[in-house]
């Protein structure tokens, strides 16, 4: 192990700010593989009513929101779900591969944002990243590759997955 | 080092977001990948508080009335804790549960258990891999597994190739590699902005603070980090502690004694082979280490 520490001074010069932590993990494709490698997915497109709305919140508990899951299907039945979670200071897409007895396959982090307050909630803010390549984020992220500190809580993806199996429930047996 | 040829995964694991990258693309290194996860979600199954069918849930169950043989992975994290303890007479203690249960921290069922007052003194490492406790306590490994998992992982990433990478769970962060990787932590005034503090090789740190994680409980702000001597959660302030050491077991487990001891974890420090560095909101980072 050896440790540089930059020194008092210097260290309280170089200060960065925001966004603290804005990371593109994988784009749909690559979750795909990484989830479900070597299976051929078509996409599923899912109309919620609001009833379904409805059941999905009461058997999970979790508020639906804004969330508007994209499903992919593949030939056994396999299912692979993007959705997004939007919490107090965080904004994060995930995918859920589910197998075709509807159990949990795997979980990725696809987009993973921090910000604070209204920013996140903002549809504006939010609007900045949509179809940010993989790329663009990692310039945004800059070469800050190593950030100690606390980082959040992932309940916020925890009930989201939640929801996505409530969802498989209502609407995708 | 080019990232067109580098891996960044993460995973919602340990209760926070386990970050692993690696310096390469091949095969070897996405298979790496998958196993080091697989190893940071063992160690959730065997070691958490949170989890009522963990092996730790067990243990806890019936820890005081008869001894319990435990995975070799258990067994290891619960003999580095109760060293840990030793090097810092007793201020890492992994049976301070019921104070952090409730402030709503862990689990209510965990707040029943410890009558009396036991420390990880009532720990018992008994020759076959088993464990007694010497009176019912509830162990809590939240502020030690997660390090061992982050060892854990590296060491996965590392048997799979030359390749260099980091792991970071919730702040817990490892690197390896052949080069000093720079380190950046969040000021702890306001998290979103970063402060670099320097650079690190082959090494740990981790940090704790409560710009996430505290709670209003009755009226004043808690962190998650129980004092041992008092029994009870301390305030949340405008401070956060990183430690580095060789391994994150050990900076994940000093966090917690550095939080209490500030400037006074010198000794403590040395003795594990570590230093601490704490950010305090209209401070300069403060390093502590002892003197050479």
């Amino acid at each position: 192990m050896e440790w540089q520490f930059l020194g008092s001074v210097a260290a309280a010069t170089v200060i960065l700010t925001v966004p603290a932590h804005a990371t593109v993990y994988l784009t749909v494709e690559q979750a795909q593989q990484a989830l479900l490698p070597g299976i051929a997915l078509t996409a599923f497109p899912l109309h919620l009513s609001d009833a379904q709305k409805a059941a999905i919140e009461k058997q999970s508990g979790v508020a639906m929101g804004k969330s508007a899951p994209r499903v992919w299907r593949g030939a056994s039945g396999e299912l692979f779900i993007v959705d997004e979670v939007i919490g107090k200071h965080e904004y994060i897409t995930y995918a859920v591969a589910l197998g075709g007895d509807g159990a949990v396959r795997g979980i990725e982090i696809m987009e993973y944002r921090e910000s604070y307050g209204y920013e996140v909630r903002n549809a504006e803010w939010r609007h900045q990243f949509v179809g940010k390549t993989a790329k663009a984020a990692l310039k945004l992220d800059g070469d800050i590759k190593n950030i100690g500190g606390a980082t959040l809580s992932c309940r916020h993806v925890t009930d989201g997955v939640k929801r996505l199996l409530a969802l498989y429930d209502v609407a995708l047996k | 080092m080019s990232r067109s040829n580098s891996l960044r995964r993460a995973r919602p694991l340990l209760g926070t977001f386990v970050e692993i990258r690696v310096q390469s693309d091949s095969p070897a290194a996405e298979a790496a990948i998958l196993a080091a996860f697989a190893a940071i979600a063992r160690v959730e199954r065997l070691m958490s508080a949170h989890r009522a069918d963990s092996e730790l849930s067990r243990l806890n169950a019936v820890g005081h009335v008869e001894a319990v043989e435990v995975d070799p992975w258990t067994y290891d994290v619960l003999a580095a804790a109760l060293r840990i303890s030793g090097a810092t007479d007793g201020l890492f203690d992994c049976t301070v549960a019921p104070a952090l249960a409730r402030q709503g921290f862990l689990p209510r069922r965990l707040q029943r258990a410890g009558s009396g007052h036991p420390s990880w003194r009532d720990i018992l490492l008994l020759p076959g891999r088993r464990v007694r406790f010497r009176r019912r306590l509830a162990l809590d490994l939240g502020g030690i597994a997660k390090g061992f998992a982050v060892d854990e992982a590296v060491a996965r990433l590392r048997a799979a190739g030359d390749f260099a990478g980091a792991v970071n769970a919730g702040g817990d962060l490892r690197v390896f590699g052949p080069a000093a990787e720079p380190i950046h932590l969040r000021d702890p005034a306001e998290p979103r902005r970063l402060l670099r503090v320097g650079s690190l090789k082959d090494g740990a740190i981790a940090t704790s603070a409560s710009y996430f994680a505290a709670r209003r409980r009755n009226g004043r702000r808690v962190a998650p980090i129980v004092d041992p001597r008092r029994r009870t959660v301390i305030a949340a302030s405008r401070r956060s502690v990183s430690v580095i050491a060789a391994d994150a077991l050990t900076a994940d487990a000093l966090t917690k004694p550095v939080m209490l001891e500030g400037p006074g974890s010198a000794e403590f420090l040395a003795r594990c082979g570590a230093r601490a560095l704490i950010l305090e909101a209209g401070a300069p980072p403060l390093e502590i280490r002892r003197a050479a």
